[in-house]
Parts: structure tokens; sequence; C-alpha cells
């Protein structure tokens, strides 16, 4: 046994082993079932005040390691308690604690003055001597525990042995509790950055889900699904390279960049190098790999680009499945990449996009090729929770998967799952974009031509602008819009309840005009609870009014 | 709120007003006085592009019938860029424009 000696040799080695192996018997007692349900910190105490009975001492002290300030902080100390209000950190190397961490080995003060302790809470409260002694885990430091008696002692080497001994039972209680406290808040703070529940967006279904990793906690996969005020959906899915609470923490970090680079406009390709910009210079040892695919607002075609990230699945109503053909980039945090590229794909009605990573596809025991294979066999188009269901419990579910796992489906609707639409708006002309965004995506659902969207979206727009700049007066009202599938024709009703002006100039009005023009039936009935226009086209041909 | 692009360039005493995005009651206003200012020097012939624009409805027509008129009377000649299956040519076909101005697929 090996100890540095400050002021004077200890006492020869035991002659009371008897009377030490005791003890040590009542030490070791102390760590079982009893304990094993309350916190660390409890725990600690109720260590540290059975050393203090055994030892005969006044104080007992744990210093715990953070590791990325280097000080050891007071995390529980018998009889110097302000030090812990204190929030006292004692650098690595400096005063006592910091010394018997540096050193990695019991050090002994007799005569406490102002040249061995850095700070005088230690002389404040009287203390006269000091054993510490480190708590090493696999010869890392993580902490300090040492004693103190207010009369002089001379501690022995049994002494020494036997904080050596609750030191061991300190680092396995403090590490086994750590580490179960890290991966509860690891998993807990990647459920809270991951959509709780995915939006409800009208023309598109969505279903996500997660399995972390059995074993090793946490991974950095993530999803995410948004729109912008442009009317466009990001559905982006990504996988940080590492584990725990760090990868979480870089995740989170990543998935709000990346929403604020999409916010600023460009395609996937601009905003992945934005994201890849922010990383290399705030977050140069994170590497992601991370697909980004961006909706236009008729979700009939979709916009991809790839940082290293495996290509989605795309299913077609009786068609086999395939691999997308998206070139793939080199991964977030790689510097020296060249520009990256983005891939512009069509998505008809009834079509399926599935997203993934690779714990879904890489698992244990099988090459790429053949985990992608099983994947691919069994995406097919239709209801996409099922799908995802089904994917993980084959793929995924079937042992303790070694990684996490990502999966993430969007199938767009078809003419048979679209009901009619219904918007009630304000009768504000800032309503007439969201109007048109809602009735694009539904036209191009029901697999309407480009030339009844366009006349659909100018007679419906018109009549809508009628009804917001006439039917109501300084007070406001709605305007409401039905849409519905007669096949082989659009109904479109828009309707006001305002009174306030003479609505239409059915000879004059250029809009009017327009509204005409666009469709193959128009109807207009103003009454006295408000103006009532239907029109009516086809979906398909051109219009023949 | 519905949002438009209005970029001007010069070339020659011609000037070319490119428009993007959508025009509609929301920000035709805005447009208009975009336009104006765009136009605040004395070009000897104005062309707009509606190649970019997306949506167009009466608002915005007043908007462009507006600048017809004006240039008109200043005898400025005027040429309307909207390609065949440009989403507002339909509007611009129905709406006579063709009678006041020169309406072309693609910048001559």
């Amino acid at each position: 046994m090996r100890y540095a000696l400050l002021v004077a040799m200890p006492g020869g080695p035991g002659d009371a082993s008897t009377a030490a192996d005791e003890r040590l018997r009542r030490i070791e007692s102390m760590t079982d079932a009893a304990l094993a349900h309350v916190d660390v910190e409890a725990l600690l105490a109720e260590l540290l005040d059975r050393v203090r009975e055994l030892l005969g001492v006044d104080t007992a002290t744990v210093l715990l390691l953070d590791a990325s300030s280097q000080e050891l902080v007071v995390t529980v100390a018998l009889g110097l308690e302000s030090a812990v209000r204190q929030g006292i950190r004692i650098p690595m190397g400096k005063g006592f604690a910091g010394r018997v961490a540096t050193e990695q080995q019991p050090v002994i003060i007799e005569q406490v003055d102002q040249a061995n302790v850095l700070y005088s809470v230690l002389a404040e409260h009287g203390i006269c001597s000091l054993l510490g002694v480190p708590l090493l885990s696999s010869d890392t430091v993580i902490g300090v525990v040492h004693v103190g008696t207010l009369v002089p002692r001379r501690f022995s080497d049994d002494d020494v042995r036997l904080l050596q001994i609750a030191a061991e039972r300190i680092v396995l209680a403090t590490q086994s509790r750590r580490t179960a406290v890290e991966r509860a808040a690891a998993a807990m703070f990647q459920r809270s950055l991951l959509p709780a529940r995915l939006p409800v967006v009208p023309g598109l279904e969505l279903a996500a889900h997660y399995v972390p990793a059995g074993r090793d906690g946490v991974g950095g996969d993530w999803y995410d699904v948004f729109t912008l005020a442009s009317g466009w959906l990001c559905i982006v899915i990504g996988d940080v390279v590492g584990r725990g609470l760090v990868a979480a923490d870089v995740m989170g970090r990543l998935r709000n960049a990346l929403r604020c680079y999409a916010l600023l406009g460009g395609d996937p390709a601009e905003v992945l190098g934005r994201l890849d910009q922010q990383v290399q210079h705030f977050e140069p040892e994170t590497m992601a790999t991370v697909l980004l695919a961006m909706f236009e607002p008729s979700f009939a075609r979709l916009h991809l680009s790839s940082a290293g990230h495996p290509p989605p699945l795309l299913a077609l109503p009786d068609q086999p499945t395939v691999l997308l053909d998206v070139p793939c980039d080199y991964p977030v945090g790689v510097s020296g990449g060249l520009r990256r590229r983005a891939t512009a794909i069509t998505l008809p009605p009834g079509g399926l996009i599935c997203f993934y990573t690779d714990g879904v596809v890489d698992n244990r025991g099988v090459s790429l090729d053949v985990g992608l294979e099983r994947l691919r066999k069994l995406v097919e188009t239709g209801p996409v929770d099922a799908l995802c269901r089904k994917v993980v419990a084959q793929l995924v579910d079937a042992e303790l998967p070694g990684d996490d796992a990502a999966i993430l489906a969007v199938r767009r609707q078809d003419s048979g799952d679209m009901g009619p639409l219904d918007l009630v708006l304000p009768a504000l002309p800032w309503s007439l974009r969201d109007i048109r965004l809602a009735v694009r995506r539904w036209l191009s659902a029901v697999g309407a031509s480009p030339r009844a969207v366009a006349d659909l979206l100018v007679a419906i727009g018109e009549a809508c602008s009628n009804a917001i700049e006439h039917a109501y007066g300084p007070g406001g009202g709605s305007v409401t819009l039905h849409l519905e599938l007669q096949s082989p024709d659009v109904l479109a009703t828009i309707h006001d309840t305002g009174r306030w002006r003479v609505p239409y100039r059915e000879d004059g009005g250029r809009g009017t005009l327009f509204m005409r023009d666009c469709c193959d039936d128009l109807r207009i009935d103003h009454g006295p609870t408000g103006t009532n226009v239907v029109i009516r086209r086809r979906l398909r041909a051109a219009a023949t009014a | 709120m519905t949002t438009a692009g209005v970029d001007s360039s010069a070339d020659d005493g011609a000037m070319c007003i490119r428009l993007s995005g959508e025009i509609d009651l929301a920000n035709a206003a805005t447009v208009e006085d975009q336009i104006r200012a765009a136009l605040s020097s004395q070009p000897s012939a104005v062309s707009v592009d509606l190649t970019d624009l997306t949506y167009l409805d009466s608002a915005g027509m007043r908007v462009l019938y507006a600048l017809a008129s004006r240039l008109h009377a200043l005898r400025i000649v005027l040429e309307l860029i909207v390609p065949f299956d440009s989403p507002t040519r339909r509007l611009i076909e129905l709406s006579g424009f063709e009678s006041i101005a020169t309406v072309r697929p693609v910048r001559s």
C-alpha cells in the first residue's frame, strides 16, 4: 500500500486486524438491497455516515469530478454541509482534494494549514487532520472521498484501507446509478425531441415508429415533419454518430438548425449544405447522416437530398417497390466535400415513400444488401401505420436491437381516399393564399389536370375575393368553401353571410368574367342571408364555357 | 400572406421586370408600388416577364392594366412574356391583354 505523507508517518500496519475485518464487513453490508432504491446522493450520505461512525471522524466528504470543467464538485459533505450549499468546486491538482485526485493515491494531512488546503472551509470548520483517497473507476479518477477530524489524528494503514474499501463502494454505487440515470434521461430527452404526434396534413397519411437500442441505451436517430409558410412540407430522417445523452443532445441541435435553414428557403441540397457548414463550424466533433425530402405544395413532386443516408423506398400501386435513386453525398460534418445534389421525383396519388435509419436494415449477422432487400419486400403501399408496425415487428423486434431504429412512411392519398374539402376562413385578403394551397392539394389528389387546377384556382379565387371585398363591412366575417367530387366534375361552393354591399357586378366585373370563363357552369345566388356561388368544372377536359 | 417577387434590370434603355410568386388581392397594391418604384428611370421599352409567376387573379390583372395604360400615355412600348405552359397564360388570354400590348412566350 502506497500513500503520500505530508506531516508524519501513520502508525504501523494493523495490530487490530480482527476488529478491522469486522468493521469492513459492516461497510460492505451497507451497499446492498436496503439501499437499492434511494437516489445517489441519499446513498452517498448513508455511506458517509457509516464511514464517519466507523472511523470515528467528524467530517466525511465526497467530491465528484465534472469531466467537462475538470473540477471536483462537493456532492455530499457530512459535518461540512455548507460546502455543498456553496457549490464548492476544486480544480484538479489544487488544494487537498485536487491533490488526491491528481496523485491517484491516499493523502494524509496531520495538521491543516493555509499551505495545504485551498479553501478556508476546512480551516473555518476547525478541521485539524485529513485523510483522502481517490474514487477510481477502471483506473480513471471520478472523484475523491475524504474524512477529517477536529482534533489532531494520526490515521493508520487500517483507516486508509477502510476508506479505500468505502471508496470502491461509492464508485460502484455512483457509477451504476449514474449510468441508469443517464440512460433514462437520454431516452426521455430523445423522445422529447421526436415529434410526439406527426402533423395532420390533408392529402397525406403519415406514420413513424422509433425503437431505441436494446442494450447500449440511446442513439442519435431522429425524424421530423414540418410545413413551411410557402406550403412546402419537409420530412427529415437522420442519424447522429454516437450514443447516449451526448448524441441525443447533438441530435436536438441538428434538428432545430435544420428547421431554421429550411425556413430560409432553397432546395434540400442547399439546406443540407447550410447544416453542414453549421456543424463543421460549431460542432467539429459531430458527424451525421441526414436525408431531407421537400414536398411541393401539391405533394405531387418531392425534392430529395441525401447526406450519406440510405435511400428511401418508393411503393406504387400494383408495382414492385424500388429504392429511390437519390445520389448519396457525404455525411454532414465531413469537410472538403463536393457540391451537394438534389433529385426530384414524382409521387402519384396512392404512392408511398418509406424513410428509415440503418437500424432497420443493418441487423447483426446480415449484410446491408440482404437487410435492404428484406425491407423492400415488406414495403408496399397501403395504411402507413400498419406498415411501420409490420416492418418494426419483422425486422427490428426479433432480437434486442443493437442500434436504434426509426422508420417513417408517407402515403399520398388518392381520389378514393379524398372526401370533400371544407374550409372556413376569415374574409380577409391573407386567407386567399391558404385557400389556394388547400385547393391545389385537394385537386392534385383527386387527379385534376393542370389546366383544370389553374382554372379552378382562378374561379374559386375570384369568388372568394369577391366575398372578402364586398360581403362584409368593417365588422368582418368569414368565407366558407366546400369542394367535392361529382365524377367527372368538381363542384365548388363558396358561401358568405354578408349583405353589406352589392356583391357582384354581373356585367362589368373582370373577376366575374374570369370565373365564367374558367368553369363549365357558374351559379351565383344573392339572398337576404348572404351569397352562394356554385362552380362546376370537368376534372380533366378543357372548360366548355 | 401572398408573396411575390419584383426584380428589375435595365439593358440599353429597355427595362425588364420579372415577376415571381403569386399575386392576388392581398398583395396587388404592394406589387403595384414595387413596379412603380422599379420604373423610376425613363425606359424606352418595358418588358414584364411572368414566367415565374404561379398565380394571378383579377386584382393582379388590374395592376397590369394600370401599368399598360400609363406606359401607353407615355408612348413607352410594353411587352408581356408569358410562356405557353405558364399558369398565368390562360388569364392573360381571357383578359384580352393582347389588344393593348405584345404578348410573347419568350423574350425577343
